[in-house]
């Protein structure tokens, strides 16, 4: 499982020297985490701090792909808070990447479950966009996900939830009634949240 | 709060924790059993002729498929408590241990049982007894499941709470199979089955409610 983890870690395709020096440097640092993390359950706050630096690096990285911009930060933070809390439950016998993907994975099931149950807001015109880099990641990521839904749940999904149409602006373009498309997104969110939670850990 | 903040707050009140050991826990949960199957037996409950088991293929795969489902499911529900675990698996072949005990009841019924109605058989005022007494015997295997699921960091928390239903019923089951008096595979299918499932649906019904990562 470790291994596994660690070639989706480096998944960037790339050269064969550069794909060995990165494997090794991923490798380190994983390395480098397990044992802050046991000397962390042993009461080292300095360790602790500089694990949950580097962590909240990569778990900004994780979440900036996965979930929309304003649920970045609380992602992170239930995430390191689920650290803190449970770290009792980690075995410095394996691997630190997949325990702290696993929490990662749950966390983002949350705040995906926390979107499916968030009011509708129509979005405005004049809303200013900053990074687009995040948001074409996001969509390619979205993108995938929505392949595995039934059509009109998908279609619900990306013109309510991504393109900001009013349900009633949805209904008329997909021929669906008002409900039907509430219906086809609560039903498909929920469905994302079984497809990503029976994934296995992803990066 | 920033990020910074917090990991600032985390590591400044940081304490030294005792790591989660599953041998431990597996060590509560087959204690808790022991003790409550000695009390039970302490009390004069269990069956006069229970030595006999080696010779009493009934009886023998009724202990031995009640044990082994019970070990099958602890395990499985001890080892879901990891956030790394998957357990599916295990619930998969806790039921599969399971179907193979049903299937294995055709060939233990002692003779003259298949000459009996099914009314007979099933006995459905003692059956309802024997279901109700299985739920209370699986209490305390349930109760300290849900006490370890809530210490522990269950990525899974619906499923770990099934395994550990199954786990708990097993072990009701197990327990009661030393005192109940009734020597028919069908009765042992219908009833025990009913008992083990209704600690199963309180335990994933109740058990995730109030657990959070």
């Amino acid at each position: 499982m470790g291994s596994d983890f660690l070639s989706r870690l480096i998944s960037k395709p790339s050269s064969g020297p550069t794909d060995a020096g990165r494997l090794r440097h991923a490798q380190e640092t994983l390395d480098s985490w397990s044992s802050l993390m046991a000397a962390a359950q042993d009461g080292h706050g300095g360790a602790y701090r500089r694990l949950l630096g580097e962590v909240s690096e990569w778990l900004t990285r994780y979440f900036q792909r996965r979930l929309p911009s304003g649920q970045v930060d609380d992602a992170i933070q239930e995430t390191l808070l689920a650290i803190h809390r449970r770290r009792h439950t980690y075995d410095p016998r394996y691997p630190f990447g997949p325990w702290l993907a696993a929490i990662a994975k749950n966390k983002w099931v949350d705040q995906l479950r926390k979107l499916s149950r968030r009011p509708l807001v129509e979005l405005s015109d004049e809303i200013p966009v900053e990074d687009h880099e995040t948001a074409i990641v996001s969509r390619s990521v979205l993108t995938g996900l929505l392949e595995q839904l039934r059509p009109a749940q998908a279609q619900s999904i990306l013109l309510v939830r991504v393109q900001g149409y009013s349900v009633e602006d949805a209904s008329r373009q997909t021929g669906l009634s008002p409900s039907a498309v509430k219906m086809n997104i609560h039903r498909g969110i929920a469905r994302l949240a079984a497809i990503i939670e029976k994934t296995p850990d992803v990066e | 709060m920033s990020n910074e903040s917090l990991i600032i707050d985390l590591s400044a009140n940081l304490t030294q924790v005792q790591r989660r050991n599953m041998l431990r826990e597996a060590g509560l949960v087959l204690g808790i059993g022991a003790l409550e199957l000695a009390l039970f037996l302490a009390l004069g409950l269990m069956r006069h002729d229970m030595h006999h088991i080696p010779d009493s293929p009934f009886l023998m795969w009724r202990v031995a498929s009640l044990g082994l489902l019970a070990v099958v499911a602890c395990t499985c529900a001890i080892r879901s408590f990891s956030p790394t675990a998957r357990p599916a698996r295990g619930v998969i072949m806790a039921a599969a241990v399971g179907a193979a005990a049903i299937f294995a009841s055709l060939f233990v019924a002692p003779e003259g049982v298949a000459e009996r109605t099914l009314l007979e058989r099933t006995a459905p005022a003692s059956g309802v007894l024997c279901a109700a007494s299985i739920f209370v015997l699986s209490l305390p295997v349930v109760t300290v499941l849900g006490a370890l699921m809530r210490r522990a960091a269950p990525t899974q928390p619906k499923l770990s709470a099934l395994a550990s239903g199954i786990a708990a019923g097993a072990c009701g089951a197990f327990v009661f199979a030393f005192c109940c008096p009734f020597n028919d595979p069908l009765y042992v299918v219908v009833w025990y089955s009913v008992g083990c499932a209704a600690v199963t649906a309180a335990a994933r019904w109740r058990l995730p409610r109030r657990f959070s990562l």
